[in-house]
């Protein structure tokens, strides 16, 4: 009963976060309450998260469903969105100040950053996978205004917001698709009342028709696919990641691509028994290794340091569908592992890169130089983040790829394994030269643009909101590459048990 | 009435008028034209709905007819007016391929899902051609959203993809349950709501309603 009390407020609270928000004149204020409000969230989900991963719990009938998935996921998304809503409070002074959105436009935001939270939370608790996508259509709608959004004084947001809402749109169109012939496969085996629940096809998952749920499959991976950026329909990513506001970006990549994925983990949990692991493995392993060899292309020849981080996410998207499609225990715990990973290094990559933008001017990486000099914390921030995303060790994301590597290995799948680690040094040499650039070389001569840019700071307190959000992003990310904290390890193998990987 | 429509065979009838709706579609170049045509497609799509009810004797088919009817029969295509007429384009610009051409695109599109779905993975209820139907509009949709330049073609095209997915999952399951249709109807609406702002933006911001604008960022 109290969970199921408590559960409701967690869905709740990012709608009245967002009304409120959008009621409130006070263009000071309204960062603090949208801060207030993720912090309540996050304050409330710790009991549900703690209840529901340890033992699976069905809510409503049956229509709300978490087990240790769901709230890996959600506590993900309730983490993303605090440090999200928590860096907005200074981002969102400094673009009113030098002009680039509007009192409206502000308070728009913040009540569309709420419902996006909420819609992911909503992606990672429903039970039905025709709600699930509707859930995922939703994130799409509400992102795609956020990217566009004060899209009067940008002009390249509005292209980027029409390519990922017509991308994704369509792409998803698919998922239902496959969502509407799960549905069929599993009448042919209930009779007339078919259930799309995931728990009641998890339980009869072995005698659904397997060349209907491999047809099924396809059309959920294609969808689905499109949404967490896998190649080759990766084309919205980059353009939505690099025009969307700073905070935005962070949620993004670091959460909204793992919801989609998480709708296609779901689906291989009950396609696989019926088709056998070979199939749902080698298309993510084609998929995963096609998205990582054609990210690792572009961050060799990119010159701008947003479209970077947005193929690095391409790349790191196609490491987690590498390490599902390997599967075992390995390289199930190797991918969840990574999805958490590259949810801390990658905002706080984006984040880090708002603040450079913010006093550069520019995108272009040879635009800027001298960071580590000029700003020494963010260039700490932006060294560890650079050092972690190439998979470093000692850096948490080296210890995920080196699960699925692992993995890998333990299947004898030598070409695959050779494939990746000839990518992985492609993306590291990229990654860093890029980066290094930035952070290293010697400082350039200002443009009256950018010193235009650079004269309004943002004040104080909301600066050090936001710095120390990057501060403990980045102490996480160097704790997690030295120790799996047990909590968050038995979590991870509890999802492997949840969804039922040998 | 119930051997009227099946002597008649009603159900092919409309379906093929779903189809046909779609292939003319493809080939109109005024904006109103093709908005219309969609309204027609999904007059149909709503009528073989009310008809399967009618057959079967499902009283919630009913309401999904009647869900169709307001949201993609009357709401979508009075906001598409007038996205249309607020942007002041009469007609597309002159598309990447001519008229003729895709019309041939479209037939052959229709042969190939005819051929390739003939052997029938699916058993549907009511008609055998529903489901080869359904998946052809869901092409020549696509097709037409690849092949044209104006914003508000692509929406029309995304929207043809939707009625032929909403066709396919009729003939597979006799329909979703009513909560989900809903969701999912509501989904479509904001999202088309959204793309028309969308529209009416890019013809500010870029002082033209073609996509070809829409080339700065790459790579």
């Amino acid at each position: 009963m109290e969970t199921e009390v408590s559960a409701t407020a967690l869905l709740l609270i990012p709608v009245i976060t967002a009304f409120v928000c959008y009621l409130l004149k006070n263009e000071k204020l309204i960062g603090y309450v949208s801060f207030a409000g993720s912090l309540v969230l996050a304050g409330v989900s710790v009991p549900v998260v703690f209840a529901a991963s340890s033992s699976p719990v069905q809510l409503m009938g049956g229509a709300l469903f978490m087990d240790s998935l769901s709230t890996y996921i959600m506590a993900i998304v309730i983490v993303l969105g605090f440090a999200s809503s928590a860096y907005s409070i200074g981002y969102l002074e400094h673009e009113l100040k030098v002009g680039l959105t509007s009192a409206i436009w502000m308070r728009r935001y913040y009540m569309l950053l709420h419902l996006f939270i909420f819609t992911m939370l909503l992606v990672t608790v429903v039970n039905n996978l025709a709600v699930l996508w509707i859930a995922v259509e939703a994130t799409t709608i509400v992102s795609a205004v956020l990217i566009g959004s004060g899209f009067r004084k940008r002009d390249l947001a509005i292209e980027a917001a029409w390519k990922y809402i017509i991308l994704c749109t369509v792409g998803i169109t698919f998922a239902l698709l496959g969502t509407f012939i799960t549905y069929y496969a599993s009448i042919a085996v209930m009779g007339t009342e078919g259930s799309l629940n995931w728990t009641d096809l998890r339980a009869i998952a072995r005698q659904l028709n397997p060349s209907t749920m491999k047809l099924a499959f396809i059309f959920i991976l294609v969808g689905y696919g499109t949404k967490a950026g896998l190649a080759p329909v990766h084309n919205w990513l980059p353009d939505a990641h690099s025009q969307a506001p700073t905070p935005i970006s962070a949620l993004l990549s670091g959460i909204l691509l793992n919801t989609a994925f998480y709708g296609i983990m779901r689906f291989v949990s009950i396609v696989e028994p019926s088709t056998g692991t070979a199939f749902t493995g080698n298309l993510l392993i084609l998929f995963g290794l096609l998205s990582i060899g054609l990210a690792s292309v572009f961050i060799l020849v990119q010159d701008n340091y947003k479209r970077l981080l947005a193929y690095s996410s391409i790349e790191h998207m196609g490491i987690i569908s590498l390490g599902v499609g390997i599967g075992g225990p390995i390289g199930m715990y190797g991918a969840l592992l990574h999805i958490l990973n590259h949810a801390l290094s990658k905002p706080l990559m984006f984040f880090a890169s708002g603040k450079i933008q913010a006093h550069y001017g520019s995108t272009k990486i040879e635009k800027v130089g001298g960071v580590l000099t000029s700003m020494p914390l963010l260039g700490t921030f932006i060294f560890i983040g650079a050092l972690s995303l190439a998979a470093m060790p000692p850096f948490n994301i080296f210890i995920s790829e080196f699960s699925v590597l692992k993995a890998g290995a333990d299947k004898g799948l030598w070409t695959v394994i050779g494939l990746f680690l000839a990518f992985a040094v492609i993306v590291f040499y990229g990654l860093l030269s890029g980066f290094g650039r930035m952070l290293f070389e010697k400082g350039i001569e200002k443009d009256v643009v950018s010193s235009g840019f650079s004269s309004c700071r943002t004040t104080r307190i909301p600066n050090i909101i936001g710095n120390s959000v990057m501060f403990f992003m980045a102490a996480a990310i160097i704790l997690l590459g030295l120790h799996v904290p047990s909590f968050i390890d038995g979590t991870i193998r509890n999802c492997i048990e949840a969804l039922g990987v040998r | 009435m119930k051997n009227w429509i099946q002597a008649f065979a009603v159900v092919d009838f409309i379906s093929v008028g779903i189809l046909l709706t779609a292939i003319a579609m493809s080939a109109f170049r005024r904006l109103e034209a093709c908005v219309r045509t969609y309204t027609l497609n999904s007059w149909l799509l709503s009528s073989l709905i009310a008809i399967v009810a009618f057959m079967i004797g499902e009283t919630h088919l009913y309401v999904a007819a009647a869900l169709t009817l307001i949201t993609k029969g009357i709401l979508l295509p009075l906001f598409l007016r007038r996205i249309v007429r607020q942007m002041k384009v009469a007609r597309d610009a002159e598309p990447y391929i001519q008229n003729a051409l895709s019309l041939t695109i479209s037939g052959i599109l229709v042969a190939v899902v005819y051929a390739s779905l003939r052997e029938g993975i699916f058993v549907s209820g009511f008609s055998k051609y529903v489901l080869q139907i359904s998946i052809a509009v869901i092409l020549i949709g696509l097709f037409t959203m690849i092949t044209r330049r104006k914003a508000i073609t692509q929406v029309i095209g995304l929207l043809f993809m939707e009625n032929g997915l909403f066709l396919a999952g009729f003939s597979l399951t006799l329909g979703m349950p009513i909560i989900i249709e809903l969701g999912v109807l509501f989904d479509m609406l904001m999202g088309v709501i959204i793309l028309g702002i969308f529209a009416v933006q890019i013809k500010k911001v870029f002082t033209s309603s073609n996509l070809d604008k829409l080339t700065v960022l790459k790579g």
